[in-house]
Formats: structure tokens, C-alpha cells, sequence
């Protein structure tokens, strides 16, 4: 895991000074709200429907069990006993109070962790795949990649005002589970002549204008990394509109430009760049690689123990995946459990997981795009023990990746921005599908929800998508189907009229009833039907004969 | 802040700068409960902009603005009645 070098520690110290010294001068009334909020924002602090909500980087998805500890502690002192980890793999505190905030910012600084890049129109916290580091098929670790980026992004001093917000993703194989394609750059590492590179895609993104990532570079030789990324942020800055916030982000201007042009002038500012200082050497790249190291896992025979609980069976079955080492696993925490809202944890959970993972799992946590939990090196034969800890503080609900494993936004809940609530809808569908057996006859889906048209929720690529709208005052819910988030991309189509949340479910029900009557065999799932069929079947099938209930 | 204001009567709410609080105006200052807010007739909204616009400035509240009620007094649109009772889920 990454280490803060003294130059980190210096910046993050003097920004949390920085912070208690502007928190001051605005209680005193020596800083207007207007002067304020830009200078809040920096810091992760937005003002949302009841309260401050702080939103603390979770860099590359990677957690310490004392950085747990201490967000547990957090959540205890200053909030209210729980925190929200995000599809962006950032933890959001909802009920901070700004005469804290100064005091938490000091205590995420004494475990390495801040607030910064979380909000504004800057470059946001990198987010990567959250099974890096341990899969035999990933060509190279993308989490060093991260922190290089990282490193040179923080306080970059030309992208700090950019148009819009930027966000990158970083993965190192083909399979996608960052949801890179929606990202302002996308960044997977591939391997061309036994060279190892990035293929770079640009202008991915969601809100109310979705669109997939284009290619821009087949092949980017690694030292060129920061220099390229730097040609197209100055193409953005310098192109990239201000006079209109829906029309800001790198999106809009590559699909303005069209990507060969656009292409063209990135290309064009990457050759003026003969900025060497950005060219990255290899003893730079293996001192950073040394700080994301496996621990030390031994190969072994070691079998999951086997025992006659079904219930333990369905979870191995669904949450566990086997880690690259030989006699080890990795294993994925959902917090999907029933009457839940997806993606939040107690201060006692993350205690309790605090612990559980310095026992089981070399002090390592890892957070997903997917608001998921990892335990990322658990030996084979503790898993039964793991198991019932688990299932001791309600975090052994078997259901990852499938229909109540939803996404889910607070919406109206918590956020100002929001057109409906989107919490409530998640817990209805846990409730109403609650049958593990019921759930894997339905097989791998992924429904996602989001209280507005901004898409935190990522709704656009859910298989299923949910938009919660506003009808005359009137929680309505519009379903897209056929999205994804992972290396095949796609945004979903909308399936027509919206829906009451009362009606919501029934319609859910006849959009699985058509999936069924098409799969062709056992293991063919929603997406793959969905893309042989087309939208028109589902479409008919669910609203000839539609039964609104009031 | 009267920009789209629609109705007739509202409450005058608020969060409060120190700790980000739901607040409403009443006879007492504000408070955080909505029960004794003052119902704030559209002709009279002036007035309370300018209450609100010296409470900002003397930092002791922010992010002003006018909740609509309907015609039984009630708070009228979701969004305020949830600002206002709290949050609809469990945790
Ligand atoms: C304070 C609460 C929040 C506010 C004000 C907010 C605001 C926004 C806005 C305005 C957008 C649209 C950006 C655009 O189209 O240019 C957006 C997108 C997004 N937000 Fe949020 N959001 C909030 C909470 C969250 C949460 C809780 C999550 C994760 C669960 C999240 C993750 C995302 C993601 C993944 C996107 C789409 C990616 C993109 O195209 O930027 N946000 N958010
Ligand atoms: S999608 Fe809308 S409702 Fe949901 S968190 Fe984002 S801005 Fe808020």
C-alpha cells in the first residue's frame, strides 16, 4: 500500500491548517458563502439537503484496517454512526458539522487520507479496479499507475479550474470492473511486441448526456503516460466550453470535434511537449510499484473447507473468487444486505471489518465501483471462520452481481439535486427478490438507480436502469435496459412510459418473465438475451396488459 | 431567491452555518423544529428575504430559501417534506 513520502505529509498538514484557518474566518463573517464554498469544495464539503456532507478519497479503492478504524471513529465522534461508500470509491460522511470538519480532515491526515480531489473542477480521485494486484490475467498492477497519476494531478496548477470535473480510471486487464468506458479518460494497460503500454480512451461519461469512451491511443508507451495525459487536459482546458456547465465536460467537446480531430490536437500538444521532467524513468515506476507489493502469500494445496450449511455453500458459490496464489481467495463483502441502503456501513461493521481483516486478511480492505467491499487475501482454509464472523455483523449476504446486488444513489434521501428517492426503491427490489434460489435462477444482473438525470447511481449502464423522476410533484421511475459498465460498454435504451413505485416491481417482474421466456439455456443471462432479442419484446411484453396499481 | 416562487403561503427555513441544521423561521429566531414556523403570506416575502439576508450576514445561517405549503398549511412538495421530518429509510 501506498506510503506517504514527508512532502505528502507536509502538503496534507499545512491543507488541514489551511481549511481550520478559512473554517474560521467564515464563522467570523471575514469570508462570505460565496468566498467560502469554492474553498469547501476543495475540501470534499458539499451543503446537501439536511447537512454538510463530507466526501473523503478513497484512493484506488485501497483501504488499511487503521484507516477503517479511524472512518469508523469518525462516523462515531462527528456523524452519526455510519458512512456511505460511493460508486466513485470515495466514503461520504452525511451529517458532519462544519466546526468539526477542520478536526476530522486533522484525523483522516494522521492515517494518510483526505479530502482533496473529491469536488470541483479538478482532476478526482483516480478509481481502479478492485481486484488489482490479484488476478492472473491482468497484464500489470494498475494501482501504481493511480498514485503516479495521482501524484501529478494533486494540485496540478493548470487543471485545478478546469471546464468540469475530470475523472479517470486506470484498470490492468481486459475484463473492466472500474467502469473505465464512462470515464472522462479511461486508461487500461496492454501489452503490444512484449511492451507494455496503455490503450487510452477519452470522453466517457454519464449525467444527462451518456456516452462511451472513444479510443484515442492503441498503444502509449508507459514513460509518455503523464505527458499524454497532460496534451489532452490542455486540449480540454483550452477547448473545452465554460459558457454552459451541461456542455462543459471533455465528452461534449469530443463529440463536437469528433474524435480524429479531436485526436489531432491532443497528438499535436503532446509533441510540443518536451517536458522531460514528465517523462517517467523505470526506477521512478519500481520505486512506486515497491509500495503496492503482495504480502507475503505462500502457494499451497489448501481447499475451501467444505460443510453442510447451504448457506455458507451460496456464499462461497457467489462472493468468493479464487486469488492468484494457489490455497488463497478473495473475498467480496456485500452491502447489499435486505432493508439496507446499498453502500452504506456502520461504524460497528467497519470496526468489526477492521479487525476481522487484520486476522483474516494481511490489514487490507478494498472498496469496489460497485459499493462492495473486498477482502483481498484470505487463505483458503479460514473461510468457514471468516464466514461466520461475517455473518455476525450482517455482511455475509450472498448476492454479488446479482439482482439485489443493486447500485444505488441516496437521491432524494439526502441529496438537493434529486427528482425522487432512490434508496427506497433498492430496498424493495432486496425485499421482493430475497430468495437466493429465486436470485440465481434469474442469474447475473445488475441493476442500477439513481435519483436524477445526473447518473450518480450509474443507471445508464445498468442492465436494468432506474431514473427516478419528478411528475407534478410525483416520484416516477423511467427503466432503461440493455446497459453495461464493463468492457462492453453500452448505454441503455429506454423502454418507454415511466413508472409509479408502486408499479415499479410488477414492471421488474414482466422484464424478468420476457428474459425468461427467451433464455435460451441455463447459462444464458439477461444482457446476452436482451442484445439477441432487442428492446421491442420487452417493451410489449410489458405494457400490453399492464395492471397499474394506485 | 423569490425567482420561481410559486403559492401562497411559505416558510422561511434555512441551514445553519456552524452545523449544516434544517432550520425555520418563528417568532423565537430560528429553531429546528418546522411546527412554529411563521406562514409567510407571498405578499410578504420581501420582508423575510431581508430577515434572512441579515441572518447570512451575521453568519448564523445559510442557503436560504421559502418552503411552499399547500392549501391545508402542510409543506407541499417531497423534497421539503423530507428536508424537514428526516430521512424515509432505515439504517
Ligand atoms: C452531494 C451529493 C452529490 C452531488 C451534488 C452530485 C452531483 C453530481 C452531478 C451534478 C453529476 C453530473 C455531472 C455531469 O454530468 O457533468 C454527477 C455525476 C456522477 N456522480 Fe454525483 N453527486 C453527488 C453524490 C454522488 C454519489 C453519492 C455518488 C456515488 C454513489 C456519485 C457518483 C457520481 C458518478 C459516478 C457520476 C457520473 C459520472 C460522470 O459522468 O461524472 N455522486 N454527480
Ligand atoms: S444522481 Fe442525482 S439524486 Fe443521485 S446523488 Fe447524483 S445528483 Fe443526487
Amino acid at each position: 500500500m501506498y506510503k506517504y513520502s514527508d512532502t505528502d505529509k507536509k502538503i496534507i498538514t499545512s491543507r488541514v491548517k489551511q481549511f481550520e484557518n478559512q473554517v474560521k474566518r467564515r464563522l467570523e463573517g471575514k469570508l462570505t458563502e460565496e468566498e467560502f464554498k469554492p474553498l469547501r469544495l476543495m475540501n470534499g464539503l458539499y451543503l446537501q439537503l439536511h447537512a454538510y456532507m463530507l466526501r473523503v478519497a478513497i484512493p484506488y479503492g485501497e483501504l488499511s484496517s487503521k484507516q477503517l478504524r479511524k472512518i469508523a471513529f469518525i462516523a462515531d465522534k462527528y456523524d452519526r454512526g455510519y458512512g456511505h461508500f460511493t460508486t466513485r470509491q470515495n466514503i461520504q460522511f452525511n451529517w458532519p458539522k462544519l466546526l468539526d470538519v477542520p478536526e476530522i480532515l486533522r484525523e483522516l491526515s494522521s492515517v494518510e487520507m483526505h479530502a482533496i480531489q473529491t469536488s470541483g473542477n479538478c482532476i478526482r480521485n483516480i478509481s481502479s479496479d478492485h481486484l488489482a494486484g490479484l488476478t492472473l490475467n491482468e497484464i500489470e498492477d494498475p494501482r501504481p499507475w493511480c498514485e503516479i497519476i495521482r501524484k501529478w494531478s494533486t494540485f496540478h496548477p493548470e487543471f485545478s479550474f478546469l471546464p468540469r470535473k475530470f475523472k479517470i480510471a486506470v484498470i490492468g486487464c481486459t475484463e473492466d470492473r472500474a467502469a473505465m468506458l464512462v470515464h472522462d479518460i479511461g486508461l487500461r494497460i496492454v501489452e503490444r511486441k512484449n511492451q507494455v503500454g496503455f490503450e487510452v480512451f477519452v470522453g466517457g461519461g454519464q449525467g444527462r448526456t451518456p456516452i462511451i469512451a472513444k479510443r484515442i491511443r492503441a498503444f502509449l508507451p508507459k514513460k509518455d503516460i503523464l505527458n499524454y495525459l497532460e496534451a489532452i487536459l490542455t486540449t480540454y482546458n483550452q477547448e473545452g466550453r465554460r459558457d454552459n456547465i451541461y456542455k462543459a465536460r471533455i465528452k461534449i467537446l469530443v463529440k463536437e470535434l469528433g474524435i480524429e480531430k479531436f485526436k489531432s490536437l491532443v497528438e499535436e500538444n503532446f509533441s510540443k511537449l518536451s517536458n522531460k521532467e514528465l517523462e517517467i524513468d523505470d526506477k521512478n515506476i519500481e520505486e512506486i510499484f515497491g509500495f503496492f507489493r503482495l504480502p507475503p502469500l505462500k502457494s499451497n494445496t489448501n481447499q475451501i473447507p467444505f460443510k453442510k450449511n447451504q448457506e455458507y455453500q451460496n456464499w462461497i458459490k457467489q462472493n468468493v473468487i479464487p486469488h492468484k496464489i494457489q490455497g488463497y481467495s478473495i473475498v467480496q463483502i456485500s452491502l447489499k444486505a435486505p432493508k439496507k441502503p446499498p453502500g452504506d456501513a456502520t461504524s460497528n461493521q467497519m470496526i468489526a471489518l477492521a479487525e476481522i481483516s487484520e486476522k483474516f486478511s494481511f490489514s487490507e480492505i478494498r472498496v469496489t465501483h460497485e459499493q462492495n467491499l473486498v477482502l483481498p487475501h484470505v487463505s483458503n482454509k479460514e473461510l468457514f471462520n471468516l464466514w461466520n464472523r461475517l455473518k455476525i455483523e450482517n455482511l455475509a449476504t450472498s448476492n454479488l452481481g446479482l439482482i439485489t446486488d443493486t447500485i444505488c444513489c441516496p437521491g432524494m434521501d439526502y441529496c438537493a439535486l434529486a427528482t425522487a428517492r432512490s434508496i427506497p426503491i433498492s430496498q424493495k427490489i432486496s425485499k421482493h427478490f430475497d430468495n437466493y434460489l429465486q436470485q440465481k435462477e434469474i442469474g447475473d444482473l445488475k441493476i442500477k438507480i439513481s435519483g436524477c438525470i445526473n447518473a450518480c447511481g450509474h443507471h445508464h449502464v445498468g442492465n436494468i436502469g432506474i431514473l427516478g423522476l419528478d411528475r407534478k410533484g410525483q416520484e416516477f421511475y423511467q427503466i432503461t435496459l440493455g446497459g453495461s459498465a464493463k468492457e462492453d460498454a453500452t448505454i441503455g435504451e429506454i423502454v418507454g412510459p415511466s413508472f409509479s413505485e408502486n408499479n415499479l416491481i410488477e414492471a421488474i417482474e414482466k422484464i424478468l418473465n420476457t428474459y425468461k421466456k427467451h433464455k435460451r439455456n441455463k447459462s444464458e443471462d439477461f444482457l446476452t438475451v436482451f442484445r439477441r432479442i432487442g428492446i421491442k419484446e420487452f417493451k410489449k411484453d410489458l405494457y400490453d396488459n399492464f395492471t397499474k396499481k394506485v | 431567491m423569490v425567482k420561481k416562487l410559486q403559492g401562497e403561503t411559505f416558510l422561511l427555513s434555512a441551514n445553519e452555518l456552524k452545523s449544516g441544521k434544517v432550520v425555520f423561521f418563528t417568532l423565537k429566531g430560528w429553531s429546528s423544529s418546522s411546527v412554529e414556523a411563521i406562514k409567510i403570506k407571498v405578499d410578504e416575502i420581501n420582508k423575510y428575504e431581508e430577515i434572512s439576508a441579515k441572518d447570512e450576514k451575521k453568519c448564523i445561517i445559510i442557503s436560504p430559501k421559502f418552503v411552499e405549503l399547500d392549501e391545508e398549511g402542510n409543506i407541499k412538495t417531497l423534497r421539503d417534506k423530507i428536508r424537514n421530518s428526516g430521512i424515509t429509510i432505515k439504517i
